[in-house]
């Protein structure tokens, strides 16, 4: 049996909140809440945007031969544009999908496991691997990343060869995908692990190729053991380490459940994470474990930027006509969600919240929903398509949003004023707030919300 | 944090907006600081090859191991007899013929880190390798001697960890009338007057109102000292001379700000190198010539120096793609007209005595480069601030 309040932290944390309808179903107690969230993510499906120019060239190409350099060059423009569409209905995906924990546990991999590609075919692919093996084996989700094209580019294995092997995957797998910096490995490790790679690339459509001629086939001596070693098993001498376990189980842990970790919480989870590395039976153990629902962990959160955004979407469904200006009003937030600021992902917690970060935070809603103005200027990765765009003067810039507010007077209705902070607020308020949301009683409940919504305290989680 | 401790903390001197009532009597009117020294300092990020940037023209290690990259001697600007600047450097180079550049090499500190994300903690927490700090150095600087965040600004739409203390953090702002304008919304005045203590008292959520206080007095101050001057020099148009006309137009507005942080991306070259190094020197140099100049020009450059560094070289021997791997120690750039050595400050990486990766081993540690900013320029204790003794090296 659980109660709402746990029913509402949990699918804060699991599915980014709960829809004003969702809300106003639930009873005072459910059972079999955490059974349903897990039934609700079994299948998953595929995120596409529409590639069809770009296909047509790859099913016929397959090297850019003389003739064809224009039609190339034009189609790598229109990649990048297909990657800012993708950013679009990944978050359009995050808000409105019924597998709420598989695109939330999804999103928490593409922050561990961090790739940039301005080519939407890899992109995509890579996106999509990691939705299919979110809630599966780690094994299987470490090893299909590593032959994922997107990630052979980002960390140049592209480039790692017999005789001259290229460190930079190796490094970055242990560092940051299963071990920690420095943790049981050496540069004598990557070394040999890197040559353990070696030859692992893919061919121009994005698929992964084993080119033994460069494979370097020699004994390799990686963590105390000696072989003639390929990059599989590298990843299962790692997976042998309890420390992977723990590894993992303290980035899931400060994710899902406190920024702050607790070692014997931690611990526990690496214990069953260990036996067979399957995701689900590591979260279902989180969610069902007494410390989930403690009161120190629950509303402590800081929401990353897309929680944010995703959360507002779920109580007010509003789309953004203009798939750029997601993209700018993520980089005031800090967060482009295909755009990692590097291969160790977002810091997150505190490190969200800036002066700046926090001044954007709290105009979000009126800017999404009341059509409000905010001052910004944009440079980064995507400079020349922003020239058009910054010729207008930076102030008092509006973004153009359709926002379904019928949708939301059907669902929002029904709720009192109380029902509606419970609903948007995860985190106890102090008496000063609770005299500021009583002088908002007045308003409307579409005006309500997002005054709710700009408040610090909707920035927890 | 106690809320006395927060009160003395954030910057809420100048201000006389929206703080509710009961936080006015707390106000202090913090003095300026007495020492009015600027330091900028600018970070060359992905790790820039040091070794294409001053290169050994007589070398034949250098020429052997970089056959498809090496710079050939009729491009280079050469400076004396065996090392010459990369040829998009010229506006540098003119900086270096004035005597306004100390190029210290082998700057790097004992088992140096290779991973972009690890390596620029280290620089900018000033951590040892096997040390994580969560504050940075110039975050400590706030916290010991300067006491609000306005004394350090990041030219740019996020903060890094180096502005980070503990309880104080720089600011991020590239734009002072954006900055202002966005802080003026009458709702942010609503929300802080509903605030009380225990707000404050909250761990996150302490976090946040804070921050929201911060904003308002700072971007306040900003706003109104820098709106009247307007830099005289033409900057080029790119993210890199935006940043540094925006600090020259703070300097030359009497902020009372002393640090600055800009960072200029691009330098990861571990493929075709030549071209992308090329072009990022050229916006390097052309941005950093302009600013120098105009500095001199209104005369503030007698109070500022500049820190050029990037989070670790590259190795000696390049790949097969054209392009350098993350390498080890590497060079370090100061810039201004107080400087102690004018020109070479140390010797030349050494091409044979190379660590186990094949990398330049360190000979002059980050920190003890650090420390001497501290001590010399802006005149304060470093231990502290380092978190450990460290050479000073009388460099300004």
């Amino acid at each position: 049996m659980m109660q709402k309040k746990h029913i509402l932290h949990l699918y804060q944390r699991a599915g980014f909140g709960l829809t004003a309808s969702e809300f106003s179903r639930l009873k005072e107690k459910e059972i079999d809440v955490v059974d349903a969230l897990f039934e609700a993510s079994v299948s998953s499906e595929k995120l596409k945007v529409n590639t069809s120019e770009i296909d047509a060239f790859l099913a016929k190409y397959s090297k850019i031969e003389d003739g064809v350099k224009k039609v190339y060059a034009e189609l790598i423009k229109q990649s990048i544009k297909k990657t800012i569409d993708f950013n679009n209905i990944w978050l359009e995906r995050m808000a409105t999908t019924s597998a709420v924990f598989r695109e939330r546990i999804t999103l928490f991999w593409a922050t561990h496991f961090v790739v940039r590609s301005r080519n939407i075919i890899f992109y995509q692919n890579f996106n999509n691997t990691l939705r299919e093996h979110s809630l599966g084996n780690f094994r299987d989700l470490l090893l299909a990343i590593s032959k994922e094209a997107a990630m052979l580019d980002y960390l140049n294995n592209q480039q790692n060869k017999k005789g001259s092997p290229n460190e930079n995957f190796a490094r970055e797998l242990m560092e940051l995908f299963t071990l920690g910096e420095g943790n049981l490995y050496d540069e004598t490790d990557i070394k040999e692990s890197a040559r353990a790679f070696t030859g692992w690339g893919h061919n121009f459509k994005g698929d992964f190729e084993m080119r033994k001629r460069i494979h370097d086939e020699g004994q390799k001596t990686f963590l105390g053991k000696t072989g003639n070693f390929d990059g599989e098993d590298v990843i299962d001498i790692i997976l042998l380490q309890p420390e992977c376990a723990l590894f993992i189980a303290a980035k899931l842990y400060k994710c899902f459940v406190n920024d702050t970790v607790n070692e014997a919480h931690v611990a526990e989870m690496a214990k069953v994470f260990y036996k067979d590395y399957d995701i689900t039976k590591l979260m279902k153990f989180v969610f069902t474990a007494d410390w989930f629902y403690e009161q120190e962990n629950i509303g402590s959160k800081i929401k990353s930027p897309t929680e944010l955004i995703v959360g507002i979407k779920k109580i007010v469904p509003f789309s953004i006509n203009i798939p750029r200006q997601l993209v700018y009003l993520q980089k005031l937030l800090g967060q482009v969600l295909i755009e990692p600021v590097n291969v160790a992902g977002w810091p997150e917690g505190k490190n969200w919240i800036d002066v700046n970060t926090m001044m954007v935070r709290m105009k979000l809603p009126s800017v999404l929903l009341k059509n409000g103005t905010i001052a910004f200027d944009i440079r980064g990765e995507f400079e020349d398509d922003f020239e058009e765009f910054n010729k207008k003067s930076n102030l008092n810039r509006k973004i153009d949003v359709t926002t379904n507010w019928n949708q939301f007077d059907e669902d929002i209705e029904k709720l009192s004023y109380q029902e509606i902070t419970n609903l948007l607020l995860r985190c106890a308020l102090n008496e000063g707030t609770k005299t500021f949301l009583k002088s908002l009683e007045q308003t409307d409940k579409q005006e309500y919300c997002i005054q709710l919504m700009s408040l610090p305290e909707y920035q927890l989680s | 944090m106690k809320r006395r401790d927060f009160i003395k903390n954030s910057s809420l001197a100048s201000s006389v907006f929206l703080v509710p009532n009961f936080l006015k009597a707390f106000e202090t009117k913090a003095s300026l600081a007495v020492n009015n020294k600027k330091l900028i300092i600018i970070q060359l990020s992905g790790g820039n090859d040091g070794l294409n940037t001053l290169v050994q023209y007589k070398n034949d290690l250098y020429y052997k191991n970089r056959a498809a990259i090496a710079q050939q001697q009729s491009n280079l600007l050469g400076i004396n007899d065996e090392l010459g600047f990369h040829e998009s450097l010229k506006g540098f180079k003119a900086l270096y013929d004035d005597g306004l550049v100390s190029v210290i090499n082998d700057v790097g500190y004992p088992n140096p880190s290779r991973s972009h994300f690890r390596a620029t903690d280290i620089w900018q927490t000033a951590s040892a390798s096997n040390e994580y700090l969560k504050t940075g150095w110039v975050g400590r600087y706030l916290e010991q001697e300067a006491k609000k965040s306005i004394a350090a600004i990041e030219v740019d739409d996020t903060l890094s960890l180096l502005m980070k203390g503990e309880t104080i953090n720089g600011i991020a702002t590239k734009d002072a009338k954006l900055f202002y304008k966005s802080t003026q919304d009458p709702y942010f005045g609503q929300i802080l007057n509903n605030y009380t203590d225990t707000h404050l008292s909250e761990h996150n959520l302490g976090y946040l109102y804070k921050t929201v206080i911060e904003a308002k007095s700072s971007a306040k101050y900003i706003f109104e000292k820098t709106k009247v001057y307007h830099s005289k020099l033409e900057y080029p148009k790119n993210t890199f001379g935006n940043q540094l006309k925006t600090i020259s137009e703070f300097i030359n507005s009497g902020l009372e700000t002393q640090l600055y942080y800009a960072s200029l991306g691009g330098f990861d070259t571990h493929a075709n190198q030549l071209n992308s190094q090329k072009r990022l020197l050229d916006v390097f140099s052309t941005g950093i010539s302009t600013f120098i100049n105009d500095l001199k020009k209104t005369g503030a450059l007698k109070e500022t120096v500049v820190l050029v560094f990037s989070e670790f070289g590259r190795r000696l021997n390049e790949n097969t793609a054209k392009g350098t791997d993350h390498g080890a120690a590497n060079l370090v750039f100061l810039i201004g007209d107080q400087l102690k050595t004018k020109g070479i400050y140390n010797k030349p990486a050494n091409l044979v005595d190379l660590d186990e990766n094949g990398d330049i081993k360190y000979k002059v540690d980050f920190r003890d480069i650090y420390a001497s900013l501290l001590k010399e320029w802006l005149v304060t204790e470093p231990s502290k601030i380092l978190n450990g003794k460290y050479k000073t090296l009388d460099l300004v």
